[in-house]
């Protein structure tokens, strides 16, 4: 089998480079409401499917074929397009077929981990740490995250190889182990988020409980005694109990905390 | 001048990274590390930028949805605060009261793009059909242009026309409201956690939510120290759970995942 895919090559190590960073570059910049990434995939692989069909019919039949419905976290649709370029240099137009089938039936599953991985919890942890690192003017976080995203640049440049020399194997090989690895992910976010409200979320009421000749300043003497960052808490769970009953939309929700603060600084109720 | 003609093109340019190569990306915080360099002013920027980040939180704009643009809030926000003002409370209150709208409108910037970007796709299959591969590679570029002109044109009014206007809002508006616009950017994190949660296992691990809050509210821990904690605490997870997926004999545990729904049990 290994012989036979030697013999078979047509594409160099240059040429699907080139793809994966065609695809990479265009990936969501040609999104629209049709055929979503499709026209990014024709993008990514036009080039190199150019020289496995020579014949115009023929690469037209396996563009068209590439232009249909496709859509994935990006960075995982570097595995499917390495993949089905693969099946197509090995099988040509008789792997037309396979190649739509396993584009969309594996989208679906690996968006569902990318999306998670990749726009979900990477941006969470490292997200939290560089705006904490931020309030304090220090670009420190920001800089790791610059630096993160360049080493995975490469990653995603073994992505796309990965798919392209493994193809239907590692998908099933990888399903369970992707999926511990998300839940430990999860567990570190949410460690994260826990820290995050107390230190970000900033609330101080103003007004001092007077009786008689005793003043308490209700922030200093009776909510931080009670528990550090209790209001915080307690506005994170309104909120948050508010967006999962769905009886107020996101943007409702960013409105009315601002008008609550106006009106709270306007009555000297919360201060900076 | 020169400034704000790179603040433009950084507009135009963090929309097609996110979109596509995924480096320097339209996150806040990510965003605002160049504008701070373009504006010569860091700290504030960082703190402009922060704010935002953490209100950008929990937003993901995954399966082709559309979400508020908040790099976008924070290229205006960080622009227009540089120009006005050089005190840091009143610089945040001014990028919010101009980056909120201006990254709210983004939602729609965003639609309008990828309907335009239907037509660029007829428009390559159809040179496809008609064998003129080369210009249907060419059309391609027309879908990266539309997306860096849903940023850079409102970057560009504001930068314009911004500074003008808030200057004089600034010496007409009371102090209470942009104390209030600062006690809101205190408060509006909120919404990007409470967005986080929704989509991740909370009931589950409920007690990493405890374990986090205590270590920065009572230890006053900083984040970065808090994360290695969860990343210790995931790295046993992970171990233990290969183990046991490893031993067949063992695979009959219970893992039932009710993944983030609610807080009350």
């Amino acid at each position: 089998m290994n012989n036979e895919i030697e013999t078979n090559k047509i594409l160099t190590k240059k040429d699907i480079r080139k793809a994966a960073f065609r695809y990479m570059f265009m990936a969501c910049n040609a999104f629209n409401y049709e055929n979503q990434q499709g026209t990014s995939a024709v993008w990514g692989l036009g080039r190199a499917l150019r020289k496995i069909y020579p014949n115009d019919d023929d690469y037209l039949k396996s563009l068209n074929n590439q232009f249909k419905y496709f859509n994935t976290t990006t960075w995982m649709g570097n595995i499917l397009l390495g993949a089905s370029l693969a099946m197509e240099e090995k099988d040509g137009l008789a792997a037309l077929d396979t190649v739509q089938n396993f584009k969309t039936g594996m989208m679906g599953p690996l968006a569902g981990i990318g999306d998670t991985l990749i726009w979900v919890l990477y941006p969470t942890i490292i997200g939290s740490i560089s705006a904490y690192m931020g309030l304090q003017g220090n670009p420190t976080g920001a800089i790791i995250w610059l630096l993160l995203n360049i080493f995975f640049l490469f990653f995603r440049f073994k992505l796309f190889d990965l798919g392209y020399n493994s193809g239907l194997k590692l998908v099933t090989t990888l399903g369970e182990k992707i999926n511990v690895f998300t839940e430990a992910a999860s567990i570190m976010g949410l460690t994260v988020i826990g820290a995050l409200v107390p230190s970000v979320v900033k609330m101080k009421v103003g007004l001092v409980f007077t009786t008689g000749k005793v003043k308490m300043p209700i922030q200093t003497q009776i909510l931080d005694k009670i528990m550090p960052a209790l209001l915080p808490v307690a506005l994170t769970f309104v909120v948050y109990k508010l967006l999962v009953s769905k009886k107020m939309t996101v943007i409702q929700m960013i409105f009315a905390i601002i008008a609550l603060a106006l009106v709270c600084s306007f009555f000297g109720i919360l201060t900076v | 001048m020169l400034q704000g003609l790179l603040i433009i093109l950084l507009s135009m340019w963090m929309v097609l990274d996110q979109q596509g190569l995924v480096l320097l990306t339209w996150f806040p915080i990510m965003v605002a590390l160049v504008a701070g360099l373009i504006m010569g002013d860091m700290h504030t920027a960082m703190v402009i930028g922060g704010t935002f980040q953490l209100m950008a939180l929990g937003v993901a704009n995954i399966g082709g949805s559309s979400v508020p643009n908040w790099g976008l809030a924070t290229v205006v926000g960080i622009y227009v605060a540089c120009r006005t003002t050089h005190d840091i409370e009143q610089a945040k209150a001014v990028a919010l009261a101009v980056g909120v709208p201006v990254g709210m409108l983004g939602i729609q910037l965003d639609v309008v793009a990828k309907l335009l970007n239907s037509w660029v796709n007829h428009r390559a299959e159809k040179a496809a059909q008609e064998h003129k591969f080369e210009k249907m590679f060419r059309s391609f570029w027309i879908g990266p242009v539309i997306f860096s002109l849903s940023t850079g044109l409102p970057t560009a009014l504001c930068v314009i026309f911004g500074s003008t206007i808030v200057k004089v809002l600034l010496k007409a508006v009371p102090v209470w409201v942009t104390n209030g616009l600062s006690i809101a950017g205190n408060m509006l994190p909120v919404v990007g956690i409470a967005l986080l949660l929704q989509v991740m296992p909370v009931k589950k691990y409920m007690s990493m939510l405890m374990i986090g809050y205590v270590f920065a509210a009572y230890l006053n821990v900083p984040m970065l120290g808090v994360s290695i904690i969860g990343a210790a605490i995931a790295y046993y997870y992970f171990t233990v759970e290969m183990k046991k997926s490893s031993t067949p004999a063992a695979v009959a545990t219970a893992t039932d995942d009710e993944e983030g729904d609610d807080w009350d049990e």
